[in-house]
């Protein structure tokens, strides 16, 4: 940013040095030209005029050299000064968002373990209400966790990038759904074929997870999900025959708790759309209604 | 089977024991850091289960002196940040596997019985093949003197075929021993891995470390 900054404050400067430069140049060879104007038909006045202009040339680049030099470590001094404090601001922001969920899930994991452990001696009816607490607490944990994943800007370097075939990400999915897509009362349809992304393997699979989350909520008797690719893209599919989207909710429909229906606390499709956006890929929203189509596209491995 | 447990948090360390004991296991206690890594030397454990924020010394610190004085027991680290630096510092440290707090109690018990059946065939944390040393307590990976800076999946890769020298594998069995993946498909990732390999071996001045076996997939000479 810093750099961008600079670059565009030299270029200005350099673009103006430059037209005064030319300009003097032809000044002065005006000026040159009419002075030895009687002189110059001859190759002795052709020459000196010639020579005059060369060193001009080299007088005026020896001069330009080092101010663009100097312009270029004050643009540097000022885009520092002028941005510095926005990325410290914004960098104690992030700071100050990262340890306050963690001071909040640190009390929720002692009331998740401690609801869980004590189950183990309890009667039937105290084990349910345990239950709801561990669970509470666990969703509540994992929102937070969500929730400082959207604090931060999406970007590969928050990723643990290893090669990944997009198809053992969908066909382990998959068979985590799969039953609870036939209990209810689903069929859940993949076609996966090979595809290489330099990816985040725990990351994509939160991806395709949270896709198929909300076609469990939407979906009537069919999800399909596919993956595979070209040259020089990879895709990954989800589509169910629910209702679709309805036109007012597709320009939102990533946004933060947005969707917020039928169950689901409503970033499930905002953490797929970060996912997407931090492995330089994108999550769209596909075709017309009826039923919801979402491909993520991501850069296949090179 | 007898396991140790070093966390700090009081509530915590007694709902993790008794959930490890609600399944017969043996659990043993350290509430710090110092007194944890004591334990870990002196006693023999079938694994240990580590938090990361320990007073006296941090669960990265416990694990990697302990693999430093050759105790290999098998260490699940708990973390309560779900980082991606964290992930991988635990796993450089030497842990076996980590497990984000707060967590599903089930997640917990397959995770530790997965380190024991681990534990059941001890090996030794070196591999050697020719020029080749693959140490996966320190997680370093060596040819002729020279470290190779590999991802998780490719040091995995590179050890299982170090370990198994001079046999050579389909991209199928690979694929199920090294990756899980239980299925063949169209999938190319095992070249992917190989050719990642060989560029970084060649770096390091191995040529032809990973032979390409016609008709068959790859093995590793020593």
């Amino acid at each position: 940013m810093i750099a961008r900054l600079t670059a565009v404050y030299v270029a200005i400067f350099a673009a103006v040095l430059a037209g005064i430069s030319f300009y003097a140049y032809w000044l002065i060879g005006g000026q040159y030209r009419s002075l030895l104007a009687p002189a110059l038909d001859t190759p002795e006045g052709q020459s000196g005029y010639h020579g005059a202009m060369n060193h001009v040339l080299v007088t005026i680049v020896a001069a330009d050299v080092p101010v663009l030099i100097a312009v270029g470590l004050l643009a540097y001094a000022l885009a520092r000064a002028s941005l510095g404090p926005l990325f410290e601001a914004r960098a104690r922001e992030q700071q100050f968002a990262a340890d306050a969920a963690h001071e909040l899930r640190s009390p929720l994991a002692t009331i998740a373990t401690v609801a869980q452990a004590a189950r183990i001696a309890a009667d039937p009816q105290t084990r349910e209400h345990l239950d709801t607490i561990a669970r509470t607490a666990l969703d509540a944990s994992a929102l937070i966790g969500d929730l400082l994943t959207l604090a931060r800007e999406p970007r590969p370097g928050l990723l643990q990038r290893e090669p990944v075939d997009l198809a053992h990400v969908v066909t382990t999915c998959a068979r985590e759904f799969d039953a609870r897509a036939r209990g209810a009362g689903l069929e859940l349809r993949v076609l996966a074929s090979g595809a290489i992304v330099d990816g985040d393997e725990r990351r994509l699979r939160e991806l395709a997870r949270n896709l198929l989350e909300n076609a469990l909520r939407h979906a009537k008797k069919t999800i399909v999900l596919e993956c595979g690719g070209d040259a020089s893209a990879a895709y990954l599919r989800v589509r169910d025959d629910g209702d679709g989207i309805a036109p007012g909710l597709r320009e939102r429909l990533f946004q933060r708790f947005a969707g917020g229906d039928a169950g689901g606390h409503g970033l499930g499709l905002s953490i797929a759309h970060w996912i997407a956006s931090a492995h330089d890929g994108r999550l769209e929203l596909e075709g017309e209604m009826p039923g919801a189509c979402f491909v993520a596209t991501l850069p296949r491995l090179s | 089977m007898r396991i140790l447990l070093i966390e700090d948090n009081l509530p915590i360390a007694n709902a993790v024991r008794a959930m490890l004991e609600a399944r017969k296991f043996a659990v043993d206690v350290a509430t710090d850091g110092v007194a944890g890594l004591d334990y870990l030397l002196r006693e023999t454990y079938d694994a240990a289960v580590v938090d990361v924020v320990l007073p006296g010394k941090t669960g990265f610190e416990i694990v990697r002196e302990a693999r430093a004085e050759s105790i290999h027991t098998p260490v699940l680290m708990l973390t309560a940040r779900d980082a991606v630096e964290d992930r991988v510092r635990g796993l450089d440290a030497g842990a076996d596997d980590y497990l984000i707090k707060p967590f599903v109690e089930e997640e917990l018990i397959a995770r530790v019985n997965a380190l024991l059946r681990r534990g059941d065939k001890p090996v030794s944390s070196v591999a050697t093949a020719g020029k080749l040393i693959v140490d996966t307590g320190s997680r370093e990976a060596r040819y002729d003197g020279l470290a190779l800076d590999l991802g998780t999946t490719e040091f995995r890769l590179l050890e299982f075929l170090a370990r198994n020298a001079n046999i050579a594998f389909s991209r199928a069995q690979l694929l199920a021993r090294v990756w899980d993946y239980d299925f063949e498909g169209s999938s190319n990732i095992v070249d992917v891995y190989v050719s990642q390999l060989r560029r970084k071996l060649r770096v390091a001045g191995g040529r032809d470390v990973i032979e390409t076996v016609w008709g068959v997939g790859y093995k590793l000479t020593a």
